[in-house]
């Protein structure tokens, strides 16, 4: 098999497209958990032997310090996670008291485990106080025979120092491990009186008492461990001078080793000031608060103050005593506050995002360029090393920042809780609540997101970069160690070094132990080769960049070398390490040596990438809060406590659209800390904990963030659809526009991740999208519902503004159609079933209110309600409430469309017929006209027995009126005749059904209106396309071409794709051309769409046809009957003189008791039946109209005062008011549904007119509509 | 001072560390194409998983539209008389 080079076939990868949607709005959130390989040496520096430097005792040493070190961690983490188990243990009720003793063996057993451990914590911290005792006075014998400590000893010994003083303080707080211990202390005493020599026990358990009630036990026995011989201070002091100097240049310190030394170096100001020696001047800082724990601060001045009574020596130094605590440090301590440095922190990261996407850039350019110039290849790897170290610092800084407020924040609990807060209330609150929850105000908790997604979004870009990079970050640091040790040092031997044999041998050794002087052999590039072998003389050796980077033994060595050459072999040297008082070395080559020195120890931390990144990025410690809980006596807080969630919280509830973006970056706070429990603290509760809370805030956080998005585009749309000549003349119209914010990054989220689980967050959201769209549909019909059928224009309304806010969000989310929501929730689904939830309703909603409680105004086109009490209440469930983006989104938005809505809500009119045509669609539209129409014919149905009673009250014969009674005599013969004997009572039946039969019949009308609008619309729109033209006389033509437009334009366009041979696949085109063609006549088929009107009359007067005889009956003679005649014009004839003379009586302008739909009512029947003539003629309004007429004429003549028309004026106004309206409906029917033609031929051959002709209607006509109920 | 430096072999010392700068090179070569080999890996699943996820999201429309399809058409062969002509 040919083997393929490796780089071959890696490249070879990279030809696959992976291409990714998801937008980088999370942190890294570390997959695999990466080890340190360099900072710390994973083969135990046993290489250090190799280069032969005689610190094999160093060696031993250093690996035993970091074995304590690693346990003592351990250790602390123990203390740290310590839960009181005594708070767990039961009570026994009283009736198990004889078992009282198995409970003391039981308790015993359990707290004998978790005793052992802290037994374990005193033994160990003896021993590693004695071990480091041991190595210091060791190492810091001036007459010291062995080589050492190296500097990486001497991190160590300071790290192993910063384990013991942070168990130290561990146990100084933990208040449950003494109390615990007490218990344990009684079970033992009970338990143990059976055991038979338990002397060693109990003298075993003293000591462990002792050691847990002592304050700063640890501290005092390493105390007492390092003085035992009295030599230890030089070490000492040398720490001391190591620290310092280490933290005044703050180079090559990442943020753990900083805090480390600054928690270190009160300690050992301590411990160096109680020999006789004087170190305190060396320790200036004034830290008011260091991070130990994360929920546990160290403050320095505490510290000193209570270690200075245990150490009598170092209580003498006052100036350290009096150094403030931070709670009584001044309020304009910011230094400490993130808010105060956002601003700078922000243009920081904008700045080296931006350069290091740069540099990246130019690394991949440089990848993807063959035989590049190797100057520009070493300028370009060197510039991306740069930009790494300056991103780790940048990182450290900022996590340092966090740590630091955090800490603080613990220092400062905050005092008040919130002004509306009562007293008694903020007194509750616990101490977790005071430090965390209330302590960040709003403009903290941004800062801290802010900063908190720079640290992460870095991170993750770094991150990310790492196996790009990594070979350059080797070839450039490989050149800087081989530039040192081959360029520098020669040079350095040749003149400065020359004379001194000493320094000299061990510059020689540096190069010894780390010069790659063939680093070029394997690249058989001549020019290269003679460049190396050639410039040796001129400028230094040339070589070969190589991938490779130093060992950590290297850099060991090389620190070790370098720290003596310049210390030489004196450890106590005046001027700190590389101060140049007293030394024989330049200052010149002593710089070039302390700046290669510093770098070597940062080059660690960069071949560590990955790990190191994990460190600095590491913002886990925020939901630690082991410390508070003991303290509180809770056994956790509630989430609202939590800092992380608070953080999600602020963003959700900020609604911040620079903020928003980030909201998954607190998520990741809990990947760290879940991260930091199981590999770390190694709790499995602690685990269980954060999975338990991540669980929660997730789903709460999903919520919030779905109500946050459904709002936002409801409030959208809302603010589209308002009428913009409206919002132009508002003074405050901003309010009603809204805050763009962009939702589209998290839309696309399919892969969160949190505690190693992947989560479509996308998915969840349209799963969300497409529930609360269809609730809220739900409740609009429910909303509609409760009110009547006014509400219709409302309803409409906020359909379309959640209609366009799922057109808006549809472009970022795909959720169900919204046409196929509103089917379903108007139940609307089934194929066969044309009754929709919204027609049914407006159906009865018709039947039970608005036939009968509303009246029209044939004016104003408009149905309002009757002011009389409905004779029927209407019984309807209360209006439901909905939060505000259920309505339009906010709150102002609601109110500006609810005004709007409420301009129609009085009434019903066209605008409310629009949108009951634009709801209901073609679908259920037909469903109603019918549902209406039989409504009609019922009402006949009924009207028919009561007319019947009515036709036989009337009086055997009613002549006409006769003139000489004048007004007044007329009326009275009117009411004598017309008293309707027994049947009074039908009247106003009769009169409310032909009302309502008048109502639907206009109803009608409008309707008609409103579809003949829609039809003309469409028309329009589809004319063009179908070939239709204008004609001369008003006709539509048309085209003569054969073929309309639009299956023309398809037809040519299909040919002409067809024809290029290329088209793949023709027949789609072929389909469509012919789809065109079903279009065409489709719409064509649309164009002559009836009236709703006509039919409805037609259909009205199909339904009346089997009353006919009974309404209109043949006369007998053949000629029109006049007095004895009981059609129907008669009956209603003396029903609306009736109910003119009622109306009038009662107040004059109470007119709207039944309204005109009476009129219409009563005049399309006398019409349909034919007897529009006879009324005129005989309608005894009318004919006491003429009679007042001629009365007016003669009173005129006579000049008689108007004596006869007397209190008649109003009556007669009425009745002209009624002539007028029913000639109006008359005129209308005309037009509708002439009959005149059909009269014309309905007279006999004789002579006699036959009263009424059958007006044909086909019978197919109504099958088509559906019927009601299905 | 004699205690500083002092390789004792130093010729001896160099050879090795060059031979060790050598083998070192071919390890890290090695370790860091085998971790360019995760990576890959790593984002290949990325990718396939929001591929997939598109696929679902996509699958699920389609599914809640065939479920609304057959409810109709449940319906409309629960009367098989309307549609005889």
């Amino acid at each position: 098999m040919a083997a393929v080079p490796v780089e071959e076939a890696i490249a070879a990868l990279s030809t696959f497209s992976l291409e990714d949607e998801q937008p980088e709005v999370q942190g890294p959130a570390v997959l695999v958990s990466t080890e340190r390989g360099s900072t710390i040496s994973p083969i135990e520096y046993s290489d250090v032997s190799a280069y032969r430097l005689s610190l094999t005792e160093d060696t031993k040493a250093l690996n035993q310090l970091n074995t304590l070190i690693q346990d003592g961690k351990e250790m602390a983490s123990v203390l740290y996670t310590y839960r009181s188990c005594v708070k767990a243990l039961p009570q026994l009720p009283e009736s198990l008291k004889h078992s009282q003793a198995d409970l003391y063996l039981e308790t015993y057993q359990v707290l004998d485990l978790e005793m052992s451990r802290l037994r374990e914590i005193q033994r160990w911290q003896a021993s590693a106080a004695t071990k480091l005792a041991a190595d210091m006075q060791r190492f810091s014998r001036p007459e010291r025979r062995i080589n050492g400590p190296t500097i990486t000893h001497l991190w160590s010994m300071l790290k192993l120092l910063d384990v013991l003083v942070q168990l130290d303080h561990l146990k100084n707080a933990k208040a449950s491990i003494p109390n615990d211990f007490s218990w344990y202390k009684r079970t033992f005493t009970q338990v143990s009186i059976q055991w038979p020599d338990t002397d060693s026990m109990r003298e075993e358990l003293d000591d462990l008492q002792i050691f847990l009630s002592t304050r700063w036990a640890i501290l005092l026995n390493l105390h007492v461990e390092m003085f035992r011989v009295n030599n230890v201070e030089d070490i000492l002091q040398v720490l001391i001078v190591f620290a310092v100097e280490s933290l005044e240049l703050d180079f090559a310190l990442l943020f753990p080793e900083r805090h480390m030394l600054l928690r270190v170096l009160p300690v050992l100001v301590v411990m160096a000031t109680s020999s006789e020696k004087d170190s305190e001047s060396l320790y200036k800082r004034n830290d008011p608060v260091i991070p130990a724990f994360p929920d546990l601060h160290l403050s320095p001045t505490a510290i000193l103050k209570e270690l200075s009574n245990y150490f009598q020596k170092f209580s003498s130094q006052t100036r350290l005593l009096t150094l403030p605590s931070p709670h009584e440090l001044p309020p304009r301590e910011r230094h400490y506050l993130i808010v105060n440095h956002i601003g700078a922190i922000r243009a920081e990261h904008d700045d080296f995002a931006i350069r290091f996407a740069s540099a990246m850039n130019q690394l991949l350019l440089l990848k993807s360029t063959d035989g590049a110039d190797v100057e520009w290849c070493k300028e370009v790897k060197g510039n991306m090393y740069d930009m790494v170290v300056e991103g780790f610092q940048l990182l450290s800084r900022w996590t340092a920042r966090v740590w630091e407020q955090c800490a603080w924040k613990f220092s400062r609990p905050c005092k008040d809780v919130g002004p509306s807060e009562s007293q008694e209330l903020s007194s509750s609150y616990s101490d977790y609540e005071k430090v965390v929850r209330y302590n960040y105000s709003a403009e903290e908790r941004k800062a801290l997101v802010e900063l908190v997604s720079y640290i992460k979004s870095v991170g993750s870009m770094m991150q990310r970069s790492d196996t790009l990079i990594a070979d350059a970050l080797w070839e450039t640091i490989h050149a800087e160690v081989q530039d040192f040790v081959q360029n520098t040092l020669a040079t350095m031997l040749r003149t400065t070094f020359r004379k001194k044999k000493d320094l000299s041998r061990i510059l020689s050794d540096m190069r010894t132990l780390s010069a790659d002087w063939m680093a070029n052999t394997n690249k058989p590039d001549s020019e290269f080769q003679s460049l190396q072998h050639g410039g040796d003389e001129s400028r230094g050796n040339f070589f070969y960049p190589r991938p490779v980077a130093p060992t950590a033994a290297q850099v060991h060595c090389l620190q070790f070398l370098i720290y003596e050459v310049v210390s030489g072999g004196n450890l106590r040297k005046p001027g700190g390490l590389f101060g140049n008082s007293g030394s024989e070395i330049p200052v010149n080559d002593l710089k070039q040596l302390e700046t290669f020195f510093y770098k070597l120890s940062f080059f660690l931390h960069i071949l560590d990438y990955s790990a190191t990144i994990a460190t600095l990025t590491d913002l886990g410690f925020l939901w630690f809060r082991e410390f508070y809980l003991e303290s509180s006596r809770v056994i956790q807080f509630p989430v609202e406590c939590s800092l992380p969630w608070m953080l999600v919280d602020h963003v959700l509830e900020s609604q911040s659209a620079g903020l928003l973006e980030s909201v998954l970056m607190p998520f990741d706070i809990y990947n760290d800390s879940a991260q930091h429990a199981l590999v770390v603290l190694k709790q499995r509760f602690l685990y269980d904990e954060i999975e338990a809370e991540v669980d929660h805030c997730f789903d709460i956080f999903v919520t919030k963030l779905c109500e946050a998005i459904f709002t936002y585009y409801k409030s959208w749309s809302a603010s589209e659809l308002l009428d913009p000549s409206f919002l132009f003349a508002l003074d405050n119209g901003e309010k009603y526009s809204i805050q763009p914010m962009r939702f589209t990054s998290l839309l696309k989220m399919t892969r969160v991740k949190l505690l190693g689980r992947t989560i479509d967050l996308r998915s969840l959201i349209a799963e969300w999208m497409n529930k609360v769209f269809r609730e809220n549909l739900e409740f609009l019909f429910d909303r509609f519902e409760s009110q009547d059928l006014c509400a219709i224009v409302e309803l409409e309304k906020l359909i379309d503004i959640l209609k366009h806010s799922h057109e808006l969000l549809s472009k970022d989310l795909s959720i169900d159609s919204f046409s196929l929501m509103l089917n379903e929730m108007q139940e609307n689904i089934s194929l066969v079933s044309f009754s929709s939830r919204l027609a049914s309703q407006i159906w009865s909603e018709m039947q039970s209110d608005f036939l009968p409680n509303f009246i029209l105004c044939n004016t104003t086109q408009r149905f309002i309600r009757s002011s009389k009490v409905p004779l029927v209440p209407v019984q309807k469930p209360s209006v439901p409430h909905a939060k505000p983006n259920f309505y339009c989104g906010t709150q102002d938005l609601n109110s500006a469309h609810q005004s709007f809505a409420r301009l129609h809500s009085g009434f019903f009119g066209i605008p409310h017929m629009i949108s009951l045509v634009k709801l209901l669609g073609s679908r259920s539209l037909p469903w109603l006209i019918r549902a209406l129409l039989d409504h009609i014919s019922n009402k006949i149905a009924t009207l028919e027995p009561m007319i019947t009673g009515l036709q036989e009250t009337l009086p055997k014969s009613i002549g006409l009126l006769p003139f000489d009674g004048g007004v007044t005599g007329c009326m009275r013969l009117v009411k004598e005749q017309l008293s309707w004997g027994t049947k009074s009572e039908l009247k106003a039946e009769v009169l409310r059904g032909i009302k309502e039969i008048g109502s639907v019949l206009y109803w009608m009308g409008l309707l008609d209106i409103v579809l003949r609008e829609l039809d003309t619309t469409h028309f329009m729109q589809t004319a063009p396309w179908l070939g239709l033209l204008p004609g001369a006389d008003g006709q539509m033509l048309s085209q003569n071409a054969g073929e309309s437009p639009v299956v023309n334009l398809f037809k040519s366009a299909t040919a002409a794709i067809v024809s290029n041979p290329r088209c793949p696949n023709p027949t789609s085109f072929y389909t469509m051309s012919k789809q065109a063609e079903a279009a065409d006549l489709l719409y064509k088929a649309n164009l002559n769409t009836g009236s709703v009107l006509e039919y409805a009359l037609a259909f009205t007067s199909a339904a009346l046809d089997k009353y006919c005889s009974k309404w209109s009956a043949a006369p007998k003679t053949g000629f029109i009957d006049i007095t004895t005649s009981k059609d129907f014009y008669r009956i209603y004839s003396g029903l609306q003189i009736g109910y003119l003379e009622q109306s009038v009586q009662l107040q004059p302008n109470n007119h709207d008791m039944l309204g005109d739909s009476v009129a219409w009512g009563g005049c399309t029947i006398i019409y349909l039946l034919g007897q529009q003539l006879h009324f005129e003629l005989f309608d005894f309004s009318y004919q006491i109209l003429n009679v007042a007429e001629v009365e007016a004429a003669s009173i005129m003549q006579t000049h008689k005062s108007p004596h006869s028309g007397q209190g008649w004026d109003s009556m007669l106004e009425a009745m002209k008011k009624a002539r007028r309206l029913n000639n109006h409906v008359f005129s209308m029917l005309k037009a509708r549904c002439p009959l005149e033609d059909k009269m014309a031929c309905a007279i006999k051959q004789s002579g006699a007119p036959l009263p009424r002709i059958k007006f044909e209607n086909t019978v197919s006509a109504f099958e088509t509509l559906p019927q009601k109920g299905t | 001072m004699a205690r500083a430096g002092g390789i004792t072999n130093a010729v001896n010392v160099g050879i090795a560390v060059q031979a060790d700068w050598e083998n070192r090179e071919f390890i890290s070569h090695i370790s860091l194409n085998v971790r360019r080999l995760f990576e890959f890996l790593l984002q290949f699943e990325a990718t396939t998983k929001s591929k997939l996820a598109s696929l679902n999201e996509k699958l699920d429309t389609l599914e809640r539209r065939l479920e609304l399809l057959e409810v109709q058409v449940g319906t409309a062969s629960a009367n098989p008389s309307l549609f005889s002509t």
